[in-house]
């Protein structure tokens, strides 16, 4: 699983925001806004992290179980499905 | 070929027809002999090209728009963008009304002339003036390109506030949360395409953030809406 070409996520201020660039533009042109949890599984899939590493890392930074990390990232990687953001 | 200076940079353009170069007159650079920061050259090619997809405009208003797009395209690589806004200058500060087509946003400012007077509420450009960043501070240019109606000054003021307009019938207004603000000031701009100037337009983006209050205001027609914009934007100002 990866995120698709021309989908990159910028800092703005306090505010972690994808858009889109290049042929990406065509199918998406408004802004994604991230919260931090959204960002470091965006940034983690951006390096091509395994599910099981971006789990483990949001298990670490957020001191969660493992059941509410899998929530999480299944929910995030749920909606940028449903959005095409990842192929 | 002749130099212009625009929004503080040093802008060549070979106007082929009148409305172009008599919109651009009073941008003409003293020094005619500077080297171009931006370059602008809207073929007739290009013009015959644009105006074959746009039947109702005049080869002469297919050169103007295309110069524009040209002018705001090469603004993004010095600290600049544009944002698809009326802005009126007051008491040597701009306050930037911006809106889709339609919404009222010379409408707005032109109230603003009628309760201020037109001596003191100046509109620096009705359509889509320049944001510049220099020196740490956000200015906002005049520019030859104002849309319908050829209102602009060439002069710069201080950035005081920007407003998102919609069609309200009671007037209210808020102060955007930064991620609704970064939306609605990528919708009104020129957004580019390419990631290296995207990053450039959001480097500018997050600067104007820093230093001023973006605001939404539903709004009629009214003096009570000019009261209510100016009296929230001024409270607002960051100190120059």
């Amino acid at each position: 699983m990866r995120i698709k070409e021309g989908y990159k996520l910028c800092k703005v201020r306090d505010s972690s925001i994808v858009v889109a660039v290049g042929d990406a533009v065509m199918d998406f042109n408004g802004i994604v806004t991230l919260n931090a949890t959204g960002e470091l599984i965006w940034s983690m899939l951006e390096q091509e992290k395994s599910e099981d590493e971006i789990i483990a890392a949001i298990m670490e930074k957020y001191e969660v179980a493992e059941a509410v990390a899998k929530t999480d990232y299944s929910e995030f990687v749920g909606q940028l499905k449903g959005a095409g953001f990842i192929e | 070929m002749s130099m212009y200076n625009i929004a503080g940079l040093n802008v060549s353009i070979e106007p082929v027809y009148g409305q172009l170069r008599s919109r651009c007159s009073k941008y003409l650079a003293d020094d005619q002999s500077k080297k171009p920061q931006i370059r602008i050259a809207v073929t007739k090619e290009r013009i015959r090209g644009f105006s074959e997809k746009t039947a109702e405009l005049s080869a002469e208003d297919c050169e103007y728009i295309l110069a524009g797009a040209d002018f705001y395209s090469g603004l993004v690589h010095f600290n600049g963008m544009m944002l698809h806004a009326s802005a009126v200058a007051l008491d040597g500060r701009a306050y930037l009304f911006s809106a889709p087509c339609g919404t009222g946003k010379s409408t707005h400012t032109g109230l603003w002339q009628q309760y201020f007077g037109a001596d003191r509420a100046i509109i620096i450009n009705d359509d889509k003036p320049a944001i510049r960043l220099i020196d740490g501070h956000a200015l906002v240019f005049g520019t030859p390109f104002s849309g319908k109606h050829d209102i602009s000054v060439n002069a710069a003021y201080e950035l005081g506030g920007i407003c998102f307009l919609h069609r309200a019938e009671k007037n209210e207004i808020y102060e955007m949360p930064e991620k609704r603000a970064i939306y609605a000031l990528l919708n009104q701009t020129l957004r580019p395409v390419d990631l290296d100037r995207m990053s450039m337009v959001l480097k500018t983006i997050d600067a104007v953030l820093g230093l001023t209050k973006v605001y939404s205001m539903g709004c009629n027609i009214s003096q009570d809406a000019v009261r209510l914009s100016y009296e929230t934007m001024k409270k607002g100002l960051t100190p120059q």
